[in-house]
């Protein structure tokens, strides 16, 4: 794990949490930098809103421990911890007028009057929820609601901010609006922020750095565009991207020139990047490309590999056109321009760059 | 259809959608469905009106005309005597002061059993529905246990443990027991509520910074009318109607309302005042009727409310 952040906003430190004999966490280690925003990006069941929970101090952990600050919270209760938290179904509190529900944190730990109403100006300028101010949660709208819920985040003026799922409640058009809210707010604040979705776009939209996770476990913690174009399995290939990379199956044969071999096709893998040792061994592997990292027509001349094939099944998807087609004997998809016309059964050439797939092990799935 | 001088206004007429059904299905008051559904509710809501009319009617007749045995016939003559016997003067053992000292001592029995029962289960259910403290499962199964138990096993246990506190015989004694014994389905009941509130909603109350109580006074209570009007309507009509407890834990002049209506009732002496007995019976019943009217619907929907999650 990346250990180069000498001075972390938060740092999680051999994080385990069981509940009962089921492991939800398993010795989890995370840095995050003062300021950075980082999205945990998983499917259900992972694990990311457990761990954002532990960090907010509303589940108990088995072990391990959780620095925010500099400061060991790993026994504070959730308002000392200095956390604000969105959730997912918003949670205000459906008796209150918004003014209330910004300001109940505040009457609770006896925060003066016209402090709270400093606060509470600020928030509502930042968040532009100022004529919503005496009306109650019931006669808001989603989006209203999600910006009622994050001001109450803000006016606690805490160090981190942890969203879980904000926006998964919210229709496709809003998520996107309120997306670029979020981004703008955190450029704005500069706090640290910490994002939970199963959405990846917005992860890769907001993040400075994505922590994949699976069964409990960090799969691969690193820059949107890192974790993109060099997954380090075949699980985090799999899950980023839309359409999904396409997998082949083969053999990978060593030599000067390593070479990637499946039914009859064989794919020079002279200007892919090995980690490490990878090329060096022959063995059964996966060859993952994207769709959108395969050239069609004249393009596909110009690419290191290419190879024929006819079109199998045309998915028009508005913005482009997603084709399905046979390499190595196996079915594959790919991206053209909406103003291709293609039909199936067209003989079509096909090509890519090696350097831009990614090769996975076929027995530990690690990228090679 | 057959011939072309009739084809073209039928056609017209099925372009219109003239020939085929359209609009909404017509319904007919009289269709079997409906004399079968009205004439089923109509038997059953008479069976259980009957015996009600035949109270009211009996109440309002005096000794001569009750004798004449004609049960179902309206009074000939309105008297409003039997009530104020019923209420002020007719005699139980020593007391002639009729069941209006009953009533007080109800009254005295229910608000306070009542306020206390609900106050103890709704905490308990919070307690048990947001901080699953250690060991709440097993708290839990025994009061639900306990809802299963017979009370008449207790009885007697209960006459001890009161007498060596030293206040059995006292109403203070009674509204503990009616206390307790609200507890498993009250407890029940809010804890169920509780549960489906929002889980979020009690995760924002305490990064907000608020605690147990605050909580339960600030969020939860706000929120929860609607449960705690329906234990209101629960307990106020259970303990009213209570008369294994009121006889057993009180002493004559103690007694609560339906033991002193069983007493002028049950009387062997003397003639049978059958329209003092049946007015007393309605003063008896009236209480738990109005709750019941007032709040019907509400009633129901409390009842679904907390009886759909586990």
């Amino acid at each position: 794990m990346a250990s180069a952040i000498t001075n972390p906003s938060v740092s999680i430190q051999d994080l385990s949490l069981n509940f009962g004999a089921v492991s939800v966490l398993q010795t989890l280690n995370l840095d995050v930098a003062e300021g950075e925003f980082i999205v945990l990006l998983g499917p259900s069941g992972c694990g990311k809103s457990t761990l954002l929970n532990c960090i907010a101090g509303l589940l108990d952990i088995s072990d391990g421990r959780i620095f925010i600050k500099g400061k060991n919270v790993t026994w504070e209760e959730p308002k000392d911890r200095g956390i604000g938290m969105v959730f997912q179904s918003y949670a205000l509190y459906p008796q209150m007028t918004v003014e209330k529900n910004l300001s109940f944190g505040l009457r609770v730990a006896g925060v003066p009057k016209d402090e709270i109403a400093k606060r509470i100006a600020r928030a509502a300028e930042i968040l532009q929820i100022e004529p919503l101010l005496q009306r109650k949660p019931s006669a808001l709208s989603g989006g209203q609601r999600q910006r009622v819920a994050i001001g109450r985040a803000l006016v606690r003026d805490v160090d981190v901010f942890l969203f879980d799922e904000p926006l998964s409640n919210l229709d496709a058009k809003l998520r996107s609006e309120l997306r670029v809210e979020i981004k703008l707010l955190h450029r704005r604040l500069q706090n640290t922020m910490i994002y939970v979705t199963h959405d990846q776009i917005e992860a890769m939209t907001l993040a400075d750095r994505i922590a994949v996770m699976r069964g409990g476990v960090i799969q691969q913690l690193d820059a949107p565009q890192t974790i993109y174009n060099r997954p380090v399995n075949r699980f985090v290939a799999g899950f980023l991207g839309s359409p999904a990379m396409n997998f082949l199956k083969g053999e990978l044969e060593a030599g000067a020139v390593p070479v990637f071999k499946a039914d009859g096709m064989s794919v020079p893998l002279g200007r892919y990047q090995f980690d490490g040792e990878g090329g060096r061994a022959a063995k059964p592997c996966i060859f993952g490309i994207r769709p959108e990292h395969i050239a069609f027509g004249d393009a596909a001349q110009a690419m290191p590999f290419t190879a024929e094939s006819t079109v199998e099944i045309v998915d028009p998807m508005g913005s482009d056109t997603l084709v399905w087609t046979k390499l190595g004997g196996q079915i594959i998809s790919f991206r053209v321009e909406a103003d291709k016309t293609l039909r199936n059964g067209d003989a079509i050439r096909i090509g890519f760059d090696p350097a831009r797939a990614s090769l996975f092990d076929a027995q530990t799935d690690n990228r090679l | 259809m057959a011939d072309t001088a009739s084809r073209s206004p039928g056609a017209e007429a099925l372009r219109r959608g003239a020939t085929g059904p359209s609009g909404p299905k017509p319904r007919h008051m009289l269709s079997r469905r409906n004399i079968f559904l009205y004439g089923t509710l109509i038997v059953v809501a008479l069976y259980y009106l009957l015996p009600l009319y035949v109270m009211i009617v009996t109440s309002l007749k005096g000794m001569p005309e009750i004798r004449l045995g004609n049960i179902f016939s309206p009074p000939m003559e309105i008297t409003f005597e039997p009530w104020v016997k019923a209420w002020a003067t007719a005699c139980t053992g020593l007391n002639c002061d009729g069941l209006s000292r009953g009533f007080w001592n109800s009254v005295r029995i229910t608000v306070p059993s009542v306020l206390l029962s609900i106050a103890i289960a709704s905490v308990n259910g919070y307690a048990l529905a947001n901080w699953r403290f250690k060991g709440a499962d097993t708290f839990f199964i025994i009061l639900i246990v306990g809802a299963f138990i017979p009370y008449q096993v207790m009885i007697y246990p209960i006459v001890i443990i009161l007498r060596e506190i030293g206040i059995y015989g006292s109403l203070t004694g009674l509204v503990i027991v009616h206390s307790i014994f609200g507890m498993p389905i009250l407890t029940l009941l809010f804890r169920n509520y509780f549960t489906s509130m929002p889980e979020e909603l009690f995760r924002a109350a305490r990064v907000d910074g608020a605690g147990f109580w605050g909580i339960y006074l600030r969020i939860m209570l706000p929120m929860s009318l609607p449960i705690f009007v329906v234990a209101i309507i629960l307990q106020v009509t259970g303990i009213w109607n209570d008369f294994l407890f009121g006889v057993v834990y009180t002493r004559p002049d103690t007694y609560p309302m339906t033991v002193q209506l069983n007493n002028i009732v049950n009387s062997v002496q003397g003639v049978k005042e059958y329209n003092v007995n049946m007015a007393a019976t309605i003063l008896t019943g009236l209480v738990p009727l109005i709750v019941y009217f007032v709040s019907g619907k509400l009633f129901v929907r409390g009842i679904a409310a907390g009886a759909v999650k586990g």
